[in-house]
């Protein structure tokens, strides 16, 4: 109970200061949106290709957007040494790790939330099965979030730390990216379900794994 | 069995070789300029160690 | 001693290696479907198999610092994840110039060769994180923690990827080389496996006694400062 009540306040702080700053949340919408309207210029395709591309489309935007208020995560803390104050606190490493998740997951969701009728609007494709994607959402948000937020503390204290994080996180994510993505498609397109099921199961194999492997080595990573 | 399957398999096998070699010739490199600085920094503790005498 | 090892071991393999390639090139046959660029796999399998051993025993080797905080256990790790590296490079060479003879392409996005850019990238990153953290034992601790995430990620990159290219095939066909060969043609990959990984094995030696070399660098130079 005490674990929890730690973690939801430490979570509860980064949104706090979040919600009333308002930066990373407004940054990554801006690049979302950017990316989409990047992405029309790249791709010229019929409208039955953009349904089958549409999984990847949206889950390369979530990834990139996400990875603006992953890096910011641990950064915030080193102005005014509020990292040392943080480990010094009872919380454990894995409190401060698992609020900063929550944190982060809250906010990249609602990122999402509001990337999402965009991407329905510009590129003229409405899901079928909303509720069900956004299931997906959420199952791969966490995955997404989960690893970079672990980066994110392991990243903390070097010297280039936004080149690092995207370029160590985006291979480990590839799991996780390509359920996320084969989920995304099928539910969009209105595709049978039944064959990517596997997809469900991979998804949720990867969260709970590196859940309960960044839970075990964060406190290694933060104090030693 | 045409020339270019030989020509190719060549090619592959040498390739092989060639990073084998190149990574070799690194660590060679490295060996070099790790002695070079090693000898270095035991002549500036040398160094340091006459003059505090 | 530790030169005498290192001696003996590039021998042996240099020793197994050209007597292998004598029986590769004359002895083994042509394979039916292939021709002869199929005598690549004798150097791309064992290849693959010889970085997939160095990561998993670098990660226990990350592990075994951790534990013990023994600095010449990150050393090791670093030495054999950069070997591996080199193997997986000529894994990917080799299979390019497979490819391109049997494919017609340089370059595709079959599970395997996927997968094993994907590792590739996972660990450029290791060695990326390692030249940017200038304390050794939080450069040891970091490098621990990223390859067991590298390692436990690797298997699930594998499977997915693989599940990935059954639903969606490549523009070409996926030939599994290494099932179903027969029994006079298998021999010589496995002992061409023992020739690399004697050869890694000896380079991991010489890396690990340049990282000593380093550390003894780093703790001269202390102690010369602190004049």
């Amino acid at each position: 109970m005490r674990f929890l009540r730690q973690t939801l306040a430490i979570a509860a702080k980064d949104l706090r200061s979040e919600i009333r700053g308002k930066e990373a949340v407004n940054a990554s919408v801006s690049f979302a949106l950017v990316i989409l309207l990047l992405f029309s210029f790249a791709f010229d395709l019929e409208p039955e290709q953009v349904r089958n591309i549409s999984g990847g489309l949206l889950w390369l935007i979530f990834a990139f957007a996400g990875t603006l208020i992953l890096n910011r995560s641990f950064a915030r803390e080193l102005v005014n040494d509020c990292l040392d104050a943080l480990l010094a606190s009872p919380a454990s490493g894995a409190q401060l790790f698992l609020g900063k998740c929550i944190a982060n997951y809250v906010l990249i969701v609602i990122v999402e939330g509001i990337s999402l009728p965009f991407f329905v609007i510009f590129y003229n494709v409405v899901p079928q099965r909303l509720a069900l994607l956004f299931l997906v959402m959420l199952l791969g948000t966490w995955g997404i979030t989960v690893i970079g937020t672990m980066f994110s503390a392991m990243t903390v204290n070097l010297r280039l730390r936004e080149l690092m994080l995207p370029t160590l996180i985006y291979p480990m994510l590839i799991p996780a990216l390509i359920g996320a993505i084969e989920l995304s498609r099928v539910l969009i397109t209105g595709s049978p379900l039944a064959e990517s099921l596997f997809w469900f199961r991979v998804l949720v194999a990867f969260n709970v794994i590196f859940t309960i492997l960044a839970l075990a080595l964060v406190e290694i990573v933060l104090v030693g | 069995m045409s020339p270019q399957n030989f020509t190719f398999m060549f090619y592959g096998f040498t390739v092989a070789w060639l990073i084998i070699i190149g990574y070799v010739i690194s660590i060679a490199l490295r060996e070099k300029t790790l002695r070079q600085e090693l000898d270095r920094v035991k002549r500036m503790v040398e160094q340091g160690e006459q003059s505090r005498q | 001693m530790r030169l005498k090892i290192i001696v003996t071991l590039c021998l042996l393999a240099g020793a197994i290696l050209a007597w292998n390639l004598h029986r590769i090139f004359l002895q083994v046959p042509d394979e039916a479907s292939q021709g002869a660029i199929f005598r690549i796999i004798y150097f791309h399998v064992p290849a693959a198999i010889t970085s997939f051993t160095g990561f998993y025993i670098a990660m226990f080797s990350g592990v075994g610092y951790l534990i013990g905080k023994d600095l010449r256990l990150d050393s090791i790790a670093a030495s054999i994840n950069e070997v591996s590296l080199a193997f997986a490079t000529i894994t990917i060479c080799t299979g390019s110039i497979w490819g391109r003879i049997i494919w017609g392409i340089w370059w595709t996005w079959d599970a395997r060769l996927t997968s094993y850019f994907v590792c590739l990238l996972i660990y450029f990153g290791y060695f990326m994180l390692r030249r940017a953290i200038d304390d050794p034992t939080t450069r040891a601790r970091l490098s621990a923690v990223l390859s067991i995430f590298a390692c436990v990620d690797i298997v699930l990159v594998w499977k997915s990827i693989e599940w990935f290219r059954t639903q969606h095939p490549g523009p070409v066909l996926e030939i599994r080389g290494g099932g179903g060969m027969a029994p006079g043609m298998e021999a010589p990959l496995w002992w061409n496996f023992l020739a690399f990984l004697m050869l890694a094995t000896a380079l991991v030696l010489v890396r690990t006694r340049q990282e000593g070399m380093r550390r003894e660098i780093d703790a001269l130079r202390r102690y010369a400062h602190a004049f």
